[in-house]
């Protein structure tokens, strides 16, 4: 299956807070310890791009790098299904 | 007992329970009725109807033969040839009809001596060796009681009811066929089961399937058993059968019937552990494992024998949550129960059955992971049952994919390895 955009990632990020009662601010710049989005759900939200790519992330190949935003998170995982 | 099951063979001895009814394939007769197989020991039945199986464990009640007795799907040709090798005659039982090859050695036969295969949930199923009385765990006597048999021959489940009934006058039987199970509570009201034993999922499915038929069949025990027991499904059955005895048993090829529990609750009382009473099984934690010393052992099997289970202790109830190679999850470093977070699902209103596993994921390892089939009525939404499990957790134990199933998966077994 082909790779999800920015938009679909972040689509999936919202549902990510919606199932905790919260939502996903507009702006990409908002710090994730803002709005309480933590590994545990950013790990869910790489397990829900693999879901909807049918595509197993690879998260060995690029290295952790800072995750600091809301607009970090997107950007990497974007990055990631090209690995 | 009437039955010499540790000697010799005793030709044409009677049984206690030869005059109980029976019912199976629909047709009602008693034990002493059912056809007459001509059975070689030491002897592997391979049974291909409900009626071939009863009739081999009663050849042996009566002549204590050596014997190894399961339903013919379960053995492969290369579990044949083992057979075979391990000097057992391979008799397939068809109708009546027996045909039998012979085995690759010659040996004489061990009197008394019942093998079950276990369940092989870990890989090729193992003999695991008994004798009648071994796997005969209700003693006494009992209420009058018709006894539905939902369980594949040869199993230590099919076991204990089979004993039951050939050795106390008055336990009748009535034998559920695979292709029949899921419509199995007409025919148990139909013939007046009052009793019935199965695992949770069996009962779980049939709650599912139809609760109000469930209601119809006047049960006055209701047994569960072959996999944990959450209060969930334990708090169900009670509903429909207020008046009704439910127990739980913990129970095992290896170890037998070690724990029954009668008080409606999920767990026994951690008062039970280390207490050691002649005649009864003494139960132990090591660790996280469950560690049963018991009477009714197999083969072999004397002294402490570590159960491959895991257990935790809640509000002073020892609960079994699943086997410890399968049970724990590890996300991000913290130790989840598979178990305990499949009786928080399962006690949710809109579902019917959960499995809880660990699904590999980025930074934390292991992610907890559901599937779930909903109750008859609205399926529930993940976030839903995400936010019902948060409520009841810690952050690391919450499912965070939830998977809805169709259908209750159930294997030959009743068990669905949640």
């Amino acid at each position: 299956m082909d790779e999800l955009s920015r938009a679909q990632i972040r689509d999936l990020m919202a549902q990510v807070l919606a199932n905790q009662g919260k939502a996903l601010p507009d702006d990409d710049g908002t710090d994730l310890r803002e709005i309480g989005f933590r590994s545990l759900d950013f790990s869910e939200l790489a397990l829900r791009v693999e879901d909807e790519t049918g595509e197993e992330l690879n998260f060995d190949a690029p290295g952790l790098r800072r995750i600091a935003t809301v607009g970090d998170v997107l950007d990497f995982l974007v990055t990631l299904q090209r690995q | 007992m009437t039955v010499a099951t540790n000697g010799p063979a005793t030709p044409g001895a009677e049984v206690a329970g030869l005059g109980n009814r029976l019912v199976v394939a629909g047709a009602a007769l008693t034990w002493r009725e059912l056809a007459e197989p001509a059975l070689p020991s030491p002897g592997a039945v391979l049974a291909y109807g409900s009626a071939d199986a009863l009739a081999a464990a009663r050849h042996h009640a009566t002549y204590g033969t050596e014997l190894l007795l399961t339903s013919a799907g379960r053995v492969d040709r290369a579990m044949r040839d083992e057979l075979r090798g391990a000097g057992f005659t391979v008799t397939e039982l068809a109708a009546g009809e027996a045909r039998a090859v012979a085995p690759e050695r010659e040996r004489p036969a061990e009197p008394g001596r019942l093998w079950l295969l276990t369940s092989g949930s870990t890989g090729r199923p193992k003999r695991v060796g008994h004798t009648l009385d071994s796997l005969t765990t209700v003693r006494g006597g009992q209420p009058e009681r018709t006894w539905l048999c939902p369980y594949a021959p040869g199993t230590y489940a099919w076991w204990q009811v089979v004993t039951l009934s050939l050795t106390q006058p008055g336990q009748h039987l009535v034998v559920v066929d695979p292709d029949e199970l899921d419509d199995w509570p007409a025919l148990a009201a139909a013939h007046g089961v009052d009793a019935v034993s199965g695992t949770p999922t069996f009962w779980r499915r049939t709650l599912h399937r139809d609760g109000a038929a469930l209601a119809r069949v006047p049960l006055r025990q209701l047994t569960l058993g072959g996999e944990p027991v959450d209060q969930a499904v334990l708090d169900r059955l009670r509903e429909v059968f207020p008046a009704a005895r439910i127990s739980w048993i913990y129970a095992s090829s290896e170890v037998g019937a070690s724990i029954v529990v009668h008080d409606g609750r999920a767990g026994f009382p951690v008062e039970w552990l280390d207490r050691a009473t002649p005649g009864r099984p003494t139960l132990s934690v090591d660790g996280e494992e469950l560690v049963v010393t018991s009477p009714h052992h197999g083969a072999g099997l004397d002294g402490p024998v570590r159960t491959g289970d895991r257990v935790q202790v809640v509000d002073g109830r020892v609960l079994i949550t699943g086997r410890l190679d399968s049970d724990e999850i590890n996300v991000g470093g913290s130790k989840v129960s598979a178990g305990l977070v499949r009786d928080v699902l399962s006690a949710h209103p809109q579902v019917a059955w959960a499995r809880v596993t660990g699904r590999r994921a980025p930074l934390l390892g292991r992610m907890v992971v559901a599937e779930v089939v909903p109750a008859a009525g609205p399926a529930p939404e993940e976030a839903a049952l995400v936010r019902w499990c948060a409520d009841r957790l810690p952050d690391h134990a919450v499912p965070r994919r939830v998977r809805l199933l169709p259908e209750i998966p159930v294997k030959e077994t009743l068990k669905s390895d949640v």
